[in-house]
């Protein structure tokens, strides 16, 4: 290289490294300028994206696995904006094959036009039958795959979009739909175990960042789905106890039917049911079967008088102090003068001599109202509120109702005629209060509370909690629920006493409630209905009820019967006892329960 | 001869083009070095993008399955609801039985159905003592040749 040249490269080097430098010093400077930083924090928006993980909602399942609520595939239909052609024939197209209004349609695709939206949601939990259309819309064409995000194979629909989520599904239609309640669109349960166990029922939602950038790519996090519950219910004998209810409601011409089947030893709910029924997958019917008068699940949540079926509280109590035997004799005259009221049996009629016994199996108030007179009003109430009367059994249902129960020196309750708020009085307790409390009236109970009363006569005095769930599986484990025990009214002696008074009340009358093979025990109740307007009980208005159980010496079962106002017997025992039998002879089937000569010889094998 | 020798060799080390060489090759070997580096970066890079892609695909697989298997299960239910159970059985003749046409047989070790469903392991009963593992699970490495010397020992 000739020196004289060298100083012309050193220029240009000198000018290269002046550019490098301004280059260098440029970029320094908008690295550090303030639109830099909020570019980078624009990046940092769009490097990931903020989504929330719903866990799948847990499972209700019956006592054998038989799936009552699951989760089934529904899709949104959404439309991308930029890529709709013709907003009429999308319109026309989802009015044919997913029977979306027409007009609705249309009028929402302007809307969002007209707001500049990207993306907007034209229908929501579709079933996937009518996306099945769309997928095949144009016959011409192969349809669109399974799994694609276009809901169509037209080219003119190609700007909707169907994406398929989860929603609450019940394969059983009605079948129990008192007790499982219904999910809504937004994700909560409504009554029954869906709204009792809803957390526990929805999980929990997580809420992540999921990066765009490949390279920063993480596992998402396993979000545990919620928990799926076995419930204590058995599927057959839900069925066969609704059927039963809907025959005697055919047969009685009775406006609802209630009725519980347990297991009196754990408190395990076998069937529950009320009329009227939901079909869960349209749920959206509620408003019109359901109002104040129809409540969801009259088992838990609707109190009613209950009427003679009460007498063995009242009985209960009596042999418990010892004022009392079955073979104690009382002097029926037809009438009983308490607390200013006159006291009279159900026909009207003296029943001369009788046992406590023959009290309980013919029924008869006037014998019931002396027994309370004689435990007195402390004693009484003292027994009914150990019985649970007036609290909730702790059933985890939702909504469950307490009762009402007036006592000594409570408050007074506002009456009110009709639906007039002016036309109101202030009821105090009184004398004649506790006689007609003795025989079921003047008080309300509700189907649960008589239910888990009665199991007292079983178990030793010990009143069990009923329950609906029997096992909870949550993270891959279960968990089962043991009996739990609500308190102990009576004693063992006392609790034997009366189950075999009401086993043999049942015999000794020749019952419709007994069937043939096995020895049941139980007791009717025929209660007056107070009529609204008036608040005088009308004696052609009756709740008609039954409890009972067996075997009665290995009771398996307990069975309650609720016939609200029959209209071709008035009567509990030509009403209630029939349907309670109906219900044993197919349960004992069902449960594999040999009858009682069988049974016994088998068990000395 | 020896001088002769060592000038003829200063003077090839001395050669311009020799040394424009050495510089040359000193820049090639950098770059060769640099680009290699860049190469394996942009495999592994790309590597760990098409990787992560397909993590981001089977996640959102699973999802799918799992919704599907969600789906199938609700629908395999709706096929055995009572109401279709009892209609097929209706169609297959069978009719519900009165409790007087059943003869009940005592069966020796019939415990009769079993109570409630067992959807999971019972909590707490997972690994229960009549269910050990075996030893060759719960051994470390020491246990096991302890219990080597232990059994040469006994010969």
């Amino acid at each position: 290289m000739p020196r004289e040249h060298t100083w012309r490269y050193l220029t240009m080097a000198a000018g290269f490294a002046f550019v490098a430098l301004a280059i260098l010093f440029r970029a320094y400077f908008i690295q550090g300028s303030p639109e830099a930083a909020e570019f980078l924090k624009q990046s940092e928006y769009y490097s990931r994206l903020f989504k929330t993980i719903y866990p799948p909602r847990g499972e209700i399942y019956d006592r054998n696995g038989h799936l009552l609520a699951g989760n089934r595939t529904v899709y949104e239909i959404g439309v991308e904006l930029e890529s709709v052609q013709d907003p009429e024939a999308i319109a026309f197209a989802l009015s044919n094959m997913v029977g979306t209004d027409y007009n609705e349609v249309l009028q929402d695709i302007k809307d969002f036009i007209a707001l500049g939206a990207v993306y907007g949601i034209l229908d929501d939990y579709v079933l996937p039958e009518k996306i099945d259309l769309l997928r095949a819309y144009n016959v011409n064409l192969p349809p669109e795959e399974e799994g694609s995000y276009h809901c169509s194979n037209d080219p003119v629909l190609i700007a909707l979009i169907c994406r398929p989520h989860l929603a609450r599904s019940y394969p059983e239609r009605d079948l129990a739909s008192n007790v499982l309640g219904f999910v809504t669109q937004d994700s909560n349960g409504n009554f029954g175990v869906e709204q009792k166990y809803q957390e526990l029922l929805a999980g929990i939602p997580e809420d992540i960042w999921v990066p765009t950038d490949p390279n920063r790519v993480q596992e998402l996090p396993d979000v545990p789905g919620g928990a799926s519950l076995i419930l204590t219910i058995d599927r057959e004998i839900q069925a066969m106890v609704e059927d039963v209810l809907d025959e005697a409601i055919a047969r009685t011409g009775s406006e609802s039917a209630t009725s519980i089947v347990m297991d009196p030893r754990t408190g395990e709910i076998l069937a529950m049911t009320s009329t009227p029924r939901l079909d869960l997958n349209d749920y959206q019917q509620y408003v019109k079967i359901y109002d104040d008068n129809n409540p969801f699940n009259r088992a838990t949540g609707e109190i009613y008088e209950p009427g003679s079926i009460f007498k063995v509280v009242t009985m209960a109590g009596a042999i418990d102090l010892g004022l009392v035997t079955p073979e104690t004799v009382f002097n029926d005259t037809g009438i009983f003068y308490y607390g200013g009221i006159a006291i009279r049996n159900w026909n009207g009629q003296a029943w001369g001599e009788q046992t406590m016994l023959g009290c309980l199996q013919h029924s008869l108030n006037v014998c019931l109202a002396s027994v309370g007179e004689k435990l007195g009003a402390e004693n009484f109430y003292h027994y009914v509120q150990a019985f649970g009367f007036g609290y909730p059994t702790g059933v985890d249902l939702f909504n469950e109702a307490s009762g009402q129960l007036r006592l000594p020196g409570d408050p007074p309750l506002l009456a009110c005629t009709g639906e007039d708020q002016d036309n109101c009085r202030e009821i105090y307790w009184t004398d004649s209060d506790l006689a007609t409390n003795t025989f079921g009236q003047g008080l309300a109970v509700t189907p649960m509370q008589m239910v888990t009363a009665t199991t007292a006569f079983i178990n030793d005095g010990r009143m069990v909690i009923p329950h609906m769930v029997k096992g909870v599986v949550q993270n891959g484990m279960q968990y089962n629920i043991p009996p739990q025990y609500a308190g102990t009214p009576i004693s063992a002696k006392t609790a034997h006493t009366m189950a075999e008074m009401l086993a043999d009340s049942l015999e000794y009358e020749s019952s419709l409630a007994l069937v043939p093979g096995y020895r049941l025990a139980g007791k009717t109740g025929t209660a007056q209905i107070p009529d609204p307007n008036t608040g005088v009980y009308d004696p052609n208005q009756t709740n008609t009820s039954f409890v009972g159980w067996g075997p009665v010496d290995d009771p398996k079962f307990m069975v309650f019967v609720w016939l609200e106002r029959p209209e071709t017997s008035i009567w509990a025992s030509e009403t209630a006892a029939p349907v309670f039998a109906d219900i044993v002879e197919r349960l004992v089937v069902l449960m594999d329960i040999p009858p009682d000569d069988q049974r016994l010889e088998m068990a000395s094998q | 001869m020896l001088k002769r020798s060592k000038e003829l060799i200063q003077a090839y080390k001395e050669t311009p083009w020799r040394r424009q060489m050495q510089m040359i090759s000193f820049v090639a070997g950098v770059v060769v070095v640099l680009a290699l580096i860049a190469a394996v970066y942009l495999n592994i890079t790309a590597r760990s993008a098409t990787t992560g892609r397909l993590v981001q695909q089977l996640q959102s697989e699973r999802a799918d399955l799992e919704q599907h298997i969600e789906d199938m299960r609700t629908q395999l239910a709706f096929i055995l609801s009572v109401e279709q159970m009892q209609k097929r059985a209706g169609d297959l003749g069978f009719k519900p039985v009165a409790p007087a046409a059943i003869t009940y047989v005592a069966v020796a070790e019939y415990r009769g159905r079993p109570v409630g469903v067992e959807l999971a392991p019972r909590a707490g009963r997972e690994f229960g003592p009549d269910a050990p593992l075996p030893a060759a699970y719960t051994n470390s490495l020491f246990d096991w040749l302890a219990a080597l010397f232990a059994d040469l020992g006994g010969y």
